[in-house]
This record gives C-alpha cells, structure tokens and sequence, in this order.
C-alpha cells in the first residue's frame, strides 16, 4: 500500500534532479557574467588585480569604496537623475499619444483600423541605426544637440509604437457593453473613454510607462550620438563613455557603476516580459 | 473579433428597421450617419498626435536619409549638394565596407544557429513542469533584460587582456596553461577571436529571447491537439514536427524576424567591446555607418552605408508584416 506512493516520489524526485541538472549550464551561463560584476564591485583592488589565486571569492575584506567614489567623484549621480528624468517624460509623451491612439484603433472601427496599427507597429522596426544621421539633423535644427532633451525626442520613436500596439490589444480585451451603457446614459465619447475605459485600464498603462522606461533604457546608439556634455548622458551610455579614461578602465567602480542601474532594470523587466512577448507576438500565446 | 462583430451592429439594426417600414427609414439612417461621423472624427482626432510623431520622426527622416545619401552633406558645412550615387559607389569600392557587410552577414548567421540551438533545448526544458520553474526562468531571462551598454561592459572585463576570467576557467579545466603562460588567448586583441567574442555577446544576451518566444509558442499548442496525435499512435517526432511546428509557426518567424532585425542593427556590443577592430575584424555595417557618419562627420556617406542595412531587412519586414496581417483577432 505505502509503496506505491513511495515510488511515485522517488520517481519524482528522480526527474527533477534530471531537470535541474540539464538547467544548471543554462542558469551558470545567464547569471555568470552578474555575479562576476558584483564580486569585481566588491573587492579591493590588490585582490582583484591578480590571477594566481581563486578569483571567484574575496581574500581581503569586501568593500563599498567603488559604490562611493561613483557619487563624489563622477556624474554618476547626474547620470541617473538624467536617464529618470528623461524615463519621465517618454512615459508622459507615450502615454499622451499612444493612449488614444490604441483606443481609436481597437474601439472607434476607424476605416483600416487593423492596417494602420500594423503599420504602426512597424515603425517600432525601422532601426536607429537607420534614422540616426537624419536625427542628429533634426537635433540640431531644434537645437536640442547636447543637452538630454534630444532623447525625450527620440526615445518615443520606440516607445509609441509598442505602447500603441500594446494598448491596442489591451483595450480591445475591455467589455465594450461598458462604454455602450455610458453612452446610452448620456456620455460622450470623450466622456466614455475617460470615466469608463481609463480606468479599468489602468493596468494596461502601467505596462505602457513600465516599457516606456525599460525600452528607452535598452537604447545606446542615441544616446551616444546626440548627447556629447559629460552631465547631460544617461546612465546607460555615461558609465561607459565616461568612466574609461584614456586607456585605463577602472573595473571595480566601472562594475559597481554597470550593477547598480543594470540590475533593477533587469528586475523590473522581468516582471513584464511575458507581456513583452505577448505584444510582439500578438497575442498568440495569451 | 469584438471589434468586427460589434461594427455590424447599427448597419444591422438599420437593414431590420428598412424592412420593417419604409417610412421610418430616413430617420434613422440619418442618426446612425452623424453618429458614425462623430465617431469617426474623435477617432481621427485621437489617432492624429501618433500618426504626425511617427511621420515626423521616422518617416520623415527616413526620406531625409534617402536625400543626405544622394548628397555631400558633412558636420563642417552646412551646405549640401547633390552628388547623386556618388556616396554608394565610395562605399562599394571601399574594401572596408565588403568586410563589414560580410562580417554583418555572417555575424548574423552564425550568432542565429547558436540562439536557436540554446534557446529551443532551453525552451523544453522549461515546458517541463518542475519546482521552482518561475524563479528558475527569471533567471535565465536576465542578459536579455539587462540595458546593452551595461551587460556588455560586464563582458568587456570578462575578456581582459590580462585578468580574463574566461580564460582563467580554461585554465582550471587544462585547456590553456597556467596564469601568465604564453597560450592565454588575448580575447579582443586576435582577429578571429575578437568576432568570436563578439557573436558569444550577442547569443549570450538573446538566446533566453529565443526560449521565451518558443516557450509561448509551445504553451499555445493545446493539449488535446496532442492527446489526438498521441492516439493516432504518433511518436514524439512525429508530432513535434507534423503537429507542433506547424502550429507554432507564425510565431516562430516573429521571433526570428525581430531578433535578426535588431541583431544587424545593433551597434552596442561591437562599439563597446572593439569599435570594430582588430584591423577591422568585427567591423559591421552599424559601426561603419558610425564611424563615418558621426565621427568622421561625412554624414552623407554614413547614411549611404546604414541604407544598405534597409535592403537585408526589408524582405524580413515584409514577411513579418504578412505574418501579422493572416493572425487572427
């Protein structure tokens, strides 16, 4: 009587050990790279600098030094207020635009609503690589060369069209008898999409500003090419532009200054990625 | 779906109130008419601000490449005349440039065997039900989630010339000597090596982006699908080639489609780790355009060589583009 289960169990047992051991490569090969940043953050250099003994752990004492000198003696600090602030305002722009745009295109039955979202969505496809030497003309035509200001501009490029698209999917998956009743009930369309579709949308524009943030926080290329003043970068490309003087590459505080943006986007991202996915996939693995 | 079977609607109501009498008909055709109008400005209204932000921001200046690839325009001056292909035959008879669409190309390939390899064997793995499946791929989807600049820094240290941590595991498991021996390879420094090094960045950061996508892909297949396979006394094989493959498909090629795109596009792992070198090793198209267009200020030329990114993707948007339009609402 008891065996049966018993063997159930261990068979159980039995696989997941299988499992966690083919995973294992997988997981040291992902995170790897992560942990040697932290340990290369912590350390003091006449530990880090040497090869001859087990590089992977401490043999001097742990140390917050790298994390300090980033705030007194870089723009690190800017930096960050910089690429926050500039996160703000994508958002804002985002949501300003791609909000009504998902909503005209999934609820007012726009004449080739489907066509133009598509096409909007494409335009989440034209690479910078492609756009930024025009770009970098009309920057300077506005005037917006060297300060951050260039990227609010550029960054919803990115943003506008993936938010519209997942807009678009989210406010088709809201009960349309809700806006017709407030209609009937005297309330305009204006009217209806503010006090009825808003807000029981809301989770659907966080997911649009939490992308407006981490999309702009995935881009390089613009900010390298439209943002020269060292306190104007952000964070993503002053760490690596402006931390390495000359030849020299200070690893320690480069590490600590590479982690300490690198991992809460990474966090924060995580939690959205299966949207992520659903979007550019279009749904199909709802 | 909702969409569609709504819009029918007024246009039903209508038709059933026309055969009911004749005489009400005017009225409310009329009614449903200026609704529609009304509907159809505030939809106009709404769609307005994101049509004119793409048009003016990408479409725009998509044109405007198109005309500063037909010109001289640099950063010195700001006076650009037409020179007509001038700025393309510069690129084509410039070696640099065979080396960095060649280099694009194969860049691309090659780094697209190794994320489908990884990616689909992870992805089955991770289809298994198992304890700890959550957090096990929160994990493994990190590189892909981490800011470009920042994870291939991370990697930059990782191949130091001296203090590589790679090579100091080589050297544990015997495949190089011991530390300060002559063989520990210079990661950035060899040609071969240095596109190496870079195509491992690329796969490392997108192979979880594989998995995911399979993953949803195969979570998409529904199971009594399978059990009717199973049934029909189909092996494994069988069914994941004749059954499972087909039905994933479309997504498939999305996910395939958007990671080649920003594959070739991107400038950020090859910048950081070589800007292009070793003797032009790693040079890809992006990092020429770069080059050219920014740093040297030719910005005309720079736009000729990021245009030639547009005729190798275009037939991929176009496929992504067709694949979007067969799916289903």
């Amino acid at each position: 009587m008891a065996d049966a289960p018993r063997t159930r169990r261990h068979k159980e047992i039995r696989r997941h050990a299988w499992i966690y051991a083919a995973i294992t490569p997988y997981v040291i090969i992902a995170i790897f790279p992560i942990y040697w940043m932290a340990i290369t953050a912590l350390k003091q250099d006449p530990d880090l600098y040497r090869m001859d003994q087990f590089p992977l752990w401490f043999h001097l004492p742990p140390t917050w030094k790298n994390f300090s000198y980033l705030f007194y003696s870089t723009n690190y600090g800017a930096w960050i207020v910089n690429t926050m602030t500039i996160a703000a305002w994508v958002a804002v722009i985002t949501l300003l635009i791609a909000v009504p745009a998902g909503y005209a295109l999934a609820r007012l039955r726009i004449p080739g609503s489907e066509n133009l979202g598509i096409a909007v969505f494409m335009t989440y496809l034209v690479p910078g690589i492609i756009l930024f030497i025009p770009l970098a003309r009309v920057v300077a035509m506005l005037g917006l060369q060297d300060t951050w200001w260039a990227l609010v501009l550029v960054y919803p490029t990115i943003t506008i069209p993936f938010c519209t698209w997942l807009l678009m999917g989210f406010f088709k998956t809201v009960p349309m008898e809700m806006e017709e009743a407030a209609r009937v009930d005297g309330c305009g369309y204006f009217g209806a999409l503010l006090r009825i579709v808003l807000p029981v949308s809301i989770p659907g524009i966080l997911t649009a500003v939490i992308f407006a943030f981490t999309l702009s926080m995935q881009d390089f290329l613009y900010g390298l090419a439209f943002v020269a003043p060292g306190d104007q970068k952000p964070v993503t490309v002053g760490v690596p532009t402006e931390l390495i003087r000359g030849d020299v590459y200070y690893w320690g505080s480069l590490m600590a200054a590479a982690l300490m943006v690198g991992l809460p986007v990474a966090i924060l991202y995580n939690f959205f990625l299966d949207r992520f996915i659903q979007g550019i996939t279009g749904g199909v693995g709802k | 779906m909702t969409a569609s079977s709504s819009s029918s609607g007024p246009d039903a109501a209508g038709a059933r109130a026309a055969a009911v009498s004749i005489a009400v008909r005017a009225r409310p055709r009329r009614w449903f008419a200026s609704q529609t109008s009304r509907r159809l400005a505030f939809g106009y209204l709404l769609l307005a601000p994101a049509v004119l932000y793409v048009l003016l921001l990408v479409g725009a200046p998509f044109l405007f490449s198109l005309f500063l690839a037909l010109s001289d325009a640099s950063v010195a001056d700001n006076t650009a005349s037409f020179v007509g292909l001038e700025n393309f035959r510069a690129a084509f008879e410039s070696d640099v440039f065979y080396i960095a669409l060649r280099n694009s190309i194969g860049f691309t390939l090659v780094a697209a065997v190794f994320k489908g390899l990884l990616g689909t064997s992870l992805a089955f793995l991770l289809l298994q039900p198992f304890w700890g499946r959550k957090f096990i791929r929160g994990l493994v989807v990190i590189p892909f989630t981490l800011p470009i600049s920042i994870s291939v820094l991370g990697w930059k240290w990782m191949y130091d010339s001296q203090f590589s941590v790679i090579n100091w595991f080589l050297s544990q498991i015997g495949a190089i000597g011991s530390y300060g021996s002559a063989d520990w390879p210079v990661w950035l420094g060899e040609p071969h090596l240095a596109l190496a090094a870079c195509i491992m960045v690329n796969v490392w950061r997108n192979f979880p982006f594989s998995a995911i996508v399979l993953l949803a892909g195969f979570t998409s297949v529904p199971n009594e699908i399978l059990d009717a396979a199973r049934v029909d006394g189909t092996s494994f094989f069988q069914r994941f080639r004749h059954v499972v493959v087909p039905m994933i498909a479309p997504i498939l090629l999305i996910g395939f489609l958007f990671d080649t795109v920003f594959t070739l596009s991107d400038l950020g792992v090859v910048y950081l780790l070589t800007q292009g070198g070793p003797a032009n090793a790693t040079k890809i198209l992006p990092v020429l355009a770069y080059q050219v267009g920014i740093q040297a200020g030719a910005l005309g030329r720079g736009a000729a060589i990021a245009l030639f990114l547009f005729p190798l993707l275009l037939p991929l948007m176009i496929l992504m583009l067709r694949n979007l339009k067969r799916r289903e609402y």
